[in-house]
């Protein structure tokens, strides 16, 4: 299939790129990766009168440390994040989570800035203009129809990627610029929870970094992440844990995050409580686990019913929880 | 609709190509510059069938604009043969009967040969892995393995 014509942008500069998106507003696509993107103007989903690449676009690549924290380029590859020391070292969830994104020659393109900012996802939404055409349009594509819940009048659209659990788990931060300036946001702001509008980004900002604050002392990190096959697949549900011990050897910080449970990563603080205070031989990660199964929504608008997803988010976040722990033996 | 002048390196050779900004890598270079190896199967970046090498890495071609793949080095499985020879992956390929409709096998020779630039000895594990973005419907993927690990041996 053909992608619609466009006009193309390519900015050498992040002020360029604000500056283009503000003269623009409303009518720019921007192309990082292209994993997405380009999908998306095939299948006549979006049709921006112009479209932006940021590949050209100077110090948009890059792991940096800079005074208590380790910031990423939101043009960072997928590759390069899951071949970082750095981010091994403190970050090693996030290492787990990108090497599990899609395959290895779509990691080679893809960024973490468009993982994070990808939109929802349903099975029938995510089709092409032909077979869309063939039911009633529903909510998210601009109409007043659902195809997975009949006379729904909230979409229920999935959010998918496998990197905002992680980066919530570390607490991380995104940089937004406009041409006006720069706010910084908890990733986890960065979701509204409508599957009609899922991300809180406008329409003239950019990502431009992701910031995550070392973690101290011990600590530990994991990913995990169900879907039909080993490779390709998007998640169908994932959980992200993060757990740090006090010098005393009792779990200080505990944070437990759902995925492709929603339009929005789920952080399940009944959960990360359970775990709060205890020693990590005393952790119940079935407790934890329950209590995300017991907040996590799931419907039959993806490849497997709903009702087994929503069973599956207590065997991800399940394993997550084991996995952290026994991180922390380690650690 | 937007027409583009770029300079696209491709198997050693530098193209002049007039182009609209829509079109994707692997359109010009299937309808552009007659380099058919490169496949469209899925159209959506999930097969692998369209694999190219871009300055060494595997990428999608079908995602790519073509505007975006200028000052690249683009390898496709045209520029691996050097005349009437065939690179050791091809001939690796051909022994051990890894081609059946061949739809897939640019992009899995191209992926192995990326593979074996990084890891010239690499596991069953790691081969397998590295080829997880590339679809065969035909062989079941045994032999093509195998082939990868001949080639990787120096074996044909």
């Amino acid at each position: 299939m053909r992608l619609p014509p466009f006009l193309y942008l390519a900015p050498r500069t992040k002020k360029e790129a604000v500056e283009m998106l503000s003269r623009h507003r409303g009518t720019v696509g921007i192309v990082a990766g292209g994993t997405d993107m380009v999908n998306r103007l095939r299948q006549r989903l979006v049709s921006p009168a112009y479209v932006m690449s940021l590949k050209g676009v100077e110090g948009f690549r890059g792991i940096e440390e800079q005074r208590g924290r380790l910031v990423i380029a939101a043009g960072t590859t997928l590759r390069e994040i899951g071949e970082s020391q750095a981010i091994s070292a403190s970050f090693f969830a996030l290492v787990e989570a990108a090497g599990l994104v899609a395959a290895p020659s779509i990691r080679s393109m893809a960024t973490i800035g468009g993982n994070l900012l990808q939109n929802t996802r349903c099975l029938f939404y995510n089709q092409s203009e032909l077979v869309r055409s063939a039911a009633p349009t529903c909510l998210k594509d601009g109409g007043q129809a659902c195809s997975a819940i009949k006379g729904a009048r909230r979409c229920s659209s999935v959010y998918q990627g496998d990197m905002a659990p992680v980066l919530i788990a570390f607490d991380a931060e995104a940089v937004l610029r406009k041409a006006g300036g720069t706010r910084r946001v908890p990733v986890a702001a960065l979701f509204s929870g409508d599957g009609t509008h899922p991300l809180t980004i406008e329409e003239d900002e950019l990502l431009t970094e992701i910031r995550l604050p070392f973690p101290r002392g011990a600590f530990a990190s994991s990913y995990r992440k169900l879907r039909m096959r080993s490779g390709l697949d998007y998640p169908l549900a994932s959980s992200a844990c993060f757990l740090s011990l006090s010098k005393k050897g009792v779990i200080d910080r505990a944070r437990l995050v759902i995925g492709a449970a929603g339009p929005a990563p789920l952080a399940v603080e009944g959960g990360a409580a359970l775990l709060t205070g205890v020693r990590p031989e005393e952790a119940d990660p079935h407790a934890a686990a329950d209590r995300a199964f017991r907040e996590a929504g799931a419907i039959d608008n993806l490849l497997l019913p709903g009702a087994y997803r929503k069973k599956m988010v207590k065997v991800v976040a399940r394993r997550a929880v084991e996995a952290a722990l026994a991180g922390l033996r380690g650690a | 609709m937007e027409k583009k002048t770029i300079s696209l390196s491709v198997n050693g050779q530098v193209f002049s190509v007039s182009t609209y900004v829509h079109k994707t890598l692997l359109e010009v270079l299937r309808e552009d510059l007659g380099l058919t190896g490169a496949k469209e199967s899925c159209g959506e970046g999930a097969c692998g069938s369209c694999t190219v090498l871009l300055d060494g890495l595997p990428v999608r071609s079908c995602l790519l604009l073509a505007v975006e793949a200028e000052g690249r080095a683009i390898l496709t499985i045209e520029g691996l043969a050097s005349g009437p020879r065939l690179h050791p992956i091809q001939e690796a390929f051909v022994e051990h009967h890894a081609i059946q409709c061949g739809f897939c096998t640019p992009g899995m020779i191209l992926t192995a040969k990326a593979l074996l630039d990084d890891t010239p000895h690499p596991t069953e594990k790691e081969i397998r892995r590295a080829l997880s973005g590339n679809i065969c419907r035909c062989t079941g993927y045994t032999k093509i393995v195998e082939a990868i690990k001949a080639a990787s041996r120096g074996e044909p």
